[in-house]
């Protein structure tokens, strides 16, 4: 694609007549989905048969895990695509390898047919390729003119400012919005942020941009005016990757779709050929194997019972009753806000309202220490910035939290009896170390998550929280740590287990709460709960994104039958 | 031979040792250089010059293990120095102790001050303590009307104490104030290892966020810190009074640097979490051999001497970073290939890893 000379506007170079479907965009936004239909995958103009943007069987692993394996991924111009796959299906890696922050082990990437290399963030910028994230990337003491220009190199060695907000202002009036472009950018909205990154990413002659979960934190009317944004780019011939965890969203607007799953690529098709059911399974269809068999036994009374928990602009609506004995596993996608539960009732980040009891007795929890005595544990799903201290031995690790049990005559520490604990865990939960005065940074990823829980279960718990237990290590330490967590529930100890891992909560737990945006989705118990249902209620339509009677409307119903368990059949 | 070391001894210990060796080569060489080295006044005068520093220092160390530092040290000295002389003018029969326990209270509430602002307050710990570091001396100026303490003023067995010995061997004594902050150093190096306090302190330093995910009272433990470091400071400023007798209003200036040096140098990490009170005692022994033996070396400038202890500071920051990071790398590959070869031996394959 050429670019037009700078110095007055960026202006990709557009025909006449697509210059007026811009304008048209702005039309009413029901449009915007027809027009979509019509159009894809892309209209039959030979330029734009041509792809901008090709991945070919592209593979990329981390130490031992796979995290894509011959995935293929293909754009036109002036089509929105969007890449739907749960929790590690690999879009992540897809992205950063399209945005050159990683490189791919295998495989070709191509810009306008040509072989390229993204070496760099600044290569994919210079190829025409950028990306916005839920959290936009802004600098919040520079005006909004100033940050949509910063990445420019060729506006001359001295600024001027006029022309630069001339420019800036030109630029947004483009995506159909307009900011006060001398204004810092601190005092923008989060939307506003990010259509500040859209523009930043046009003024650089953008032909593909990726946009990463940039919903997941906007407001209905918030997201229909990004979806305008949006629209309104792809007339202009731009390639939008799109990733959104919500369904509705993903029918609302995109032209094609793509699925991954485990790293691999499942299927691409237009989306007129995608049901609800259809995408569900592509996601989750992998062969269930039994991960891992619980002891199932009769829970004992209830320990923890919550009602209502609400953290502002968080979670809210959390209620659950937790029993002695049982394992509630907390299930979602990212972002689904599972992780700040677990910290308000450590008293990290506390509740505003709602009520907790335990042991039948109101509890108010404000802060760790507090959570602590009333025996609550948490253990981390940060274990190394988090969880524990690197450099202090195994044995410190484990005694920090309780401490104070560990003084022997006068005040002092019992070295003694520090090591003969830590010794004890060492055997329990088989942590592989010639010593536990070895530092716990020397440890591997599955011996430090041991050493993590040894330190909670030290301090006594009645309710021990586990955050992402099993991530990050490798399958012989993973099943050590689901025997640990069935063997404490058989014990009598009440467990929440937090895993974005699907079949990990649906093998350890005996309930499921599935959330979503910080919203509780639903409940399963363990016999009732499939992997589709979880994933349906994860996805399913938490608010009133969509007016009654629009294609994502019905999305939203469809999501609905399927966490009733009815209508998986219809996709398959 | 480095792997059979290394599976002794730790990374941070690594730094004592080398200072060690390297304060021994440094006094090995102004020997062989200055005729007469270790005679007895020089080795006392040294002992007497290191007491102040080392018994700020050991607070100090309390408060950068917590990744904080205190730059009021040099001012609560001083103020504390100023007050207790003061009042010791005008009570010349008070008794000693509770001149001593005057200047550590004083210097207690001056520490709880600037612990309140950084772990309560939430002001970086450099800006908050550079504040009272002026507000301290100011305080001092006002309350003083720069009038000066001076010798005469004071009751007389004030006199006696720089002088006092624990004991002598031959022409070398211990004096009663360098025996003062040895105690210190050991206490503190005691509550370093053995209570709950010190383990914290290492906790609180090396990674904050999880020592407050482990339920840990940070807030609590960094304001102790800083009580503790002004309470050391109010005993310095006695040891100062005690020492030099005339206390005017720039008494102790400068100070905080020459401590904040001495704990660098000693392999205290300014990052919090490593280091100990030996350290600190060698980087306190470091500093004041080159101080007064520079002097004696060919009569060098003082300009010299603050240049060579500036390059000494870099010296020490930068192989902290580059050798000490290191050698952790080789200590973790031993400890990994040790703890392959018990697998390999055990036979329990690699599982685990």
């Amino acid at each position: 694609m050429l670019r037009l000379a700078s110095g007055h506007g960026y202006m990709l170079p557009l025909r006449e007549g697509r210059r007026q479907a811009a304008s048209e965009a702005m039309a009413p936004r029901h449009t915007a989905s027809e027009d979509a239909m019509e159009r894809a995958p892309a209209a039959a103009n030979p330029d734009e048969l041509r792809p901008v943007f090709e991945a070919e069987h592209i593979s990329k692993s981390f130490g031992g895990t796979q995290a894509l394996s011959d995935v293929s991924l293909t754009l036109y111009p002036g089509e929105i695509h969007a890449l739907l796959g749960e929790n590690g299906a690999g879009k992540s890696t897809l992205i950063k390898i399209m945005t050159g922050l990683q490189q791919p082990d295998a495989g070709e990437l191509r810009i306008a047919g040509e072989d390229v290399r993204i070496n760099s963030s600044q290569d994919a910028q210079r190829l025409g390729v950028a990306a916005i994230y839920q959290e936009p990337m802004i600098f919040p003491d520079l005006s909004v003119a100033e940050n949509i220009f910063i990445g420019h190199t060729d506006r001359g060695a001295i600024v001027d400012r006029r022309a630069m907000e001339r420019d800036a202002r030109a630029t947004l009036d483009r995506l159909g919005v307009s900011l006060d472009v001398g204004e810092p950018a601190r005092g923008l909205t989060l939307a506003e942020q990010q259509t500040v990154e859209i523009a930043k990413a046009i003024s650089l002659d953008v032909r593909v941009l990726i946009m990463d979960e940039p919903t997941a934190s906007l407001s209905a009317h918030e997201v229909r005016q990004l979806f305008r944004i949006v629209t309104n780019l792809r007339q202009q011939g731009v390639a939008v990757c799109f990733i959104s965890h919500r369904m509705e969203e993903v029918f609302e607007i995109a032209d094609r779709v793509t699925i991954l799953r485990d790293g691999r690529w499942i299927s691409t098709q237009p989306r007129a050929e995608v049901t609800v059911a259809s995408a569900i399974h592509g996601m989750v269809g992998r062969e269930v194997v039994e991960l891992f068999k619980r002891n199932r036994h009769e829970p004992g009374p209830v320990r923890l019972s919550v009602k209502n928990l609400h953290r502002e602009g968080v979670f809210d609506g959390i209620t659950f009753d937790l029993r002695a004995g049982e394992v509630l596993g907390f299930a979602g996608l990212v972002g689904a806000r599972r992780t700040d539960v677990g910290l308000a009732l450590f008293g990290i980040a506390p509740a505003d309202a709602g009520e907790v009891e335990l042991e039948g007795r109101d509890v108010h929890i404000e802060n760790p220490r507090q959570a602590m005595e009333l025996g609550i544990a948490y253990s981390t799903e940060d274990r190394r910035q988090l969880g524990l201290i690197m450099p202090m031995t195994i044995a410190e690790n484990i005694s920090l939290p309780s401490l104070p049990r560990f003084l022997g005559p006068g005040g002092f520490i019992d070295f003694a009896e520090e090591v003969s604990t830590a010794e004890r865990f060492r055997k329990r939960l088989a942590i592989r170390s010639n010593s536990v005065e070895t530092p716990a940074g020397s440890l591997s990823g599955g011996n430090q998550q041991k050493v993590l829980i040894s330190k909670w279960l030290e301090t006594n718990p009645k309710v021990l929280i586990v955050d992402e237990p099993t991530r990050g290590i490798d399958v012989g330490a993973k099943v050590e740590v689901h025997q640990l967590i069935d063997d404490l529930a058989a014990e009598g100890m009440a467990v929440i287990i937090i895993s974005s891992d699907l079949p990990e909560v649906l093998a350890m737990s005996d309930r499921i709460l599935v959330m979503r945006e910080g919203r509780q989705m639903a409940i399963f118990a363990h016999g009732e709960a499939t992997q589709e249902k979880v994933l349906s209620a994860a996805m399913g339509q938490s608010g009133d994104l969509f007016p009654d009677g629009s294609a994502a409307a019905a999305v939203a119903a469809e999501l609905d039958r399927l966490v009733q368990g009815k209508g998986l059949e219809a996709g398959q | 031979m480095m792997d059979s070391l290394l599976r002794r001894i730790r990374p941070e210990q690594f730094r004592e040792v080398i200072l060690a060796l390297v304060t021994l080569g440094v006094l090995l060489f102004f020997a062989s250089q200055i005729p007469d080295y270790f005679n007895g006044r020089s080795v006392n005068r040294l002992t007497m010059g290191m007491a102040i520093p080392l018994t700020v220092a050991v607070g100090q160390v309390l408060v950068v293990l917590t990744r904080n530092i205190d730059l009021s040290v040099s001012s609560i000295v001083g103020l504390a120095a100023y007050a207790t002389g003061t009042l010791l003018a005008r009570n010349n029969d008070l008794n000693p102790f509770l001149a001593i326990l005057f200047a550590i209270a004083l210097g207690l509430i001056l520490g709880a001050l600037n612990g309140l602002l950084v772990a309560y307050g939430n002001v970086p710990s450099i800006i908050a303590t550079l504040g009272t570091l002026a507000l301290y001396r100011v305080a001092l100026v006002e309350f003083s009307g720069a009038k000066t303490v001076t010798t005469s003023e004071l009751p007389a067995w004030l006199d006696d104490v720089p002088g006092a010995n624990v004991f002598s061997a031959g022409a070398y004594d211990l004096r009663v104030m360098f025996a003062a902050a040895l105690v210190v150093v050991i206490l503190g190096q005691l509550v370093l290892r053995y209570l709950p306090f010190g383990r914290r302190l290492y906790a609180i330093g090396s990674n904050p966020d999880a020592a407050r995910f482990a339920g840990l009272p940070v807030r609590r433990d960094v304001l102790l810190a800083f009580t503790l470091c002004g309470g050391l400071s109010g005993l310095a400023g006695f040891m100062f009074l005690v020492r030099f007798g005339n206390i005017t209003v720039t008494a102790a200036q400068g100070l905080e640097l020459q401590v904040v040096a001495a704990v660098v140098v000693g392999g205290v990490s300014i990052l919090g979490g490593s280091g100990s009170m030996i350290g600190a005692l060698l980087g306190v022994l470091l500093i004041e051999v080159l101080q007064t033996s520079l002097l004696r070396w060919q009569g060098m400038s003082e300009f010299v001497k603050d240049a060579i202890l500036g390059l000494l500071i870099l010296i020490a920051v930068t192989a902290d970073a580059v050798i000490l990071g290191r050698l952790r790398e080789m200590w973790v590959r031993v400890r990994r290939r040790d703890q392959e070869a018990a697998r390999a031996a055990a036979g329990e394959g690699a599982i685990g890893g």
